[in-house]
């Protein structure tokens, strides 16, 4: 059985802030509330990442937030698709070269989907949930399988010879 | 004997009802913020999805307790429409809950075990006045099985109101609705108890909880005997009242979650039984 259009009617959703100012957060909470209504769409703000299929990155990733984020990005089972939110989420924004930050979600985990504006709109927000879940779709079960490396090292001159061991990855 | 098929029938088909109540319930707590609200189907949507994705297994035991959590949740509903001892519907219901806190007290999350604790307190607060309403409906009918209550001729919320309101008070603390969902409590410990479970295995957990709405519902209908025009009344207006409740207050914690229920639904209900057993 196909269940994979089943994930755009119920995209479960995971907001982490990485240290953002706080602005692009309330446009995210104002996507929940009466008038843009998100939950219509089936969208829900789960807060727990190993239940929720999207994961909603705002702000710069500073040096105090990057390994909650991969933390909890690896905590989220697949499918899931990451939608960086706001011009710092996307490139650092105005903070873009601080001592405190590195600029970007995508230095840390891969990002599918870009939002941008500094004070991204609820709009715009929405629209991007909804490219986010095209894509969503279209991840395969083959993402999420394991690889294993069959292939044993060669001893050639006296040397082990592992070269070829992850070749096999695509 | 059609009576017999009848709750078959209901038992079977349980997880469908609780679902599109669950459902119902959504739009409708949407409709109350005046939003739009998720499709009626939604609750299945999210059964499908959660199939589909992928399973992080804590350990297994873990996810086993939370399976045998559904299934003596089910069980727990079997007994109660098919007219079975009340007592033991309590307890077996206490025994599902006791599985999933179990559970969470196995996994190593501090969430997980923060949730496990306010649960428990939950089941403090509300397993002694369901058991009062048991006794309750034991001085009334001679019986404690639920069969002997839905089958009485004269509907038992004439005879134990107040018993009825301190269900009603009671309802919102199993259900994990508003003032005290302390228990779930979303932005505090994101769902306690169900936290660790993922893909299938929440499903497992997903669906024990649209089987609550149909045991709570089917306790509601144990006051109107006989009478389904009567029963169906009181659903309505335990639904709309718990859906307003939850709309309108914020979360007590559990200290006064607990003082209130042992304090004023406890005393409801034993005032209740004294009257009855007076009488
Ligand atoms: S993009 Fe602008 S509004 Fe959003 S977090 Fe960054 S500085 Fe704040």
């Amino acid at each position: 059985m196909n269940l994979s259009g089943y994930r755009k009617k119920s995209p479960w959703i995971l907001h982490y802030n990485a240290g953002s100012c706080n602005g692009c957060d309330i446009e995210i909470l104002a996507c929940l509330g009466p008038k843009y209504d998100i939950e219509r769409f089936g969208m829900i703000n789960t807060g727990n990442p190993k239940q929720s299929d999207i994961l909603l990155v705002t702000g710069p990733v500073t040096k105090r937030s990057r390994e909650r984020l991969v933390e909890i990005y690896a905590q989220m089972p697949e499918p899931k698709v990451v939608i960086a939110c706001g011009a710092c989420a996307s490139t650092g924004g105005v903070f873009r070269g601080m001592y405190n930050c590195e600029g970007g979600v995508d230095q840390y985990i891969p990002v599918d989907v870009y939002v941008c504006g500094c004070g991204t709109r609820p709009e715009q927000i929405i629209d991007g949930v909804v490219q986010g879940l095209a894509i969503l779709e279209q991840k395969t079960k083959e993402l999420e399988a394991s690889v294993k490396l069959n292939n044993e090292a060669i001893e050639e001159n006296h040397q082990v010879n592992r070269r070829h061991i992850a070749a096999s990855i695509k | 004997m059609t009576n017999m098929y009848i709750s078959i029938i209901l038992i079977i088909a349980a997880p469908l009802i609780g679902g599109l109540l669950y459902g119902f319930e959504r739009i409708v707590k949407a409709r109350m913020q005046r939003r739009i609200g998720p499709p009626l189907l939604q609750p299945f949507y999210d059964f499908f999805k959660l199939a589909d994705k992928r399973k992080m297994v804590v350990h297994s035991a873990h996810a086993f307790l939370g399976i045998m959590h559904f299934i003596s949740l089910w069980f727990a509903l079997a007994v109660l429409l098919l007219g079975g001892d009340l007592i033991l519907v309590i307890f077996l219901h206490l025994l599902s809950s006791a599985l999933l806190i179990l559970s969470a007290y196995s996994t190593r999350s501090v969430f997980s075990h923060l949730g496990a604790n306010r649960s428990a307190i939950s089941i403090l607060a509300y397993e002694p006045v369901l058991i009062i309403i048991a006794v309750s409906i034991f001085m009334l009918t001679g019986s404690f099985e639920a069969g002997a209550a839905f089958s009485s001729n004269q509907p038992l919320l004439y005879k134990m109101p107040l018993a009825f309101v301190a269900l009603l008070l009671v309802l919102p603390i199993k259900l994990k609705k508003s003032p005290f969902d302390v228990a779930e409590a979303h932005q505090e410990v994101t769902g306690g108890v169900e936290l660790e479970f993922s893909g299938i295995f929440y499903e497992a957990v997903y669906t024990a909880k649209w089987l609550d709405y149909v045991f709570c519902y089917t306790l509601i209908f144990l006051f109107a005997g006989s009478n389904l025009l009567l029963g169906f009344a009181l659903s309505i207006f335990t639904f709309i009242y718990l859906n307003a409740l939850d709309n309108s207050t914020a979360r007590v914690n559990y200290k006064q979650m607990l003082r209130f229920s042992l304090g004023v639904s406890f005393s409801l209900a034993f005032i209740n039984l004294l009257i009855n057993s007076l009488s």
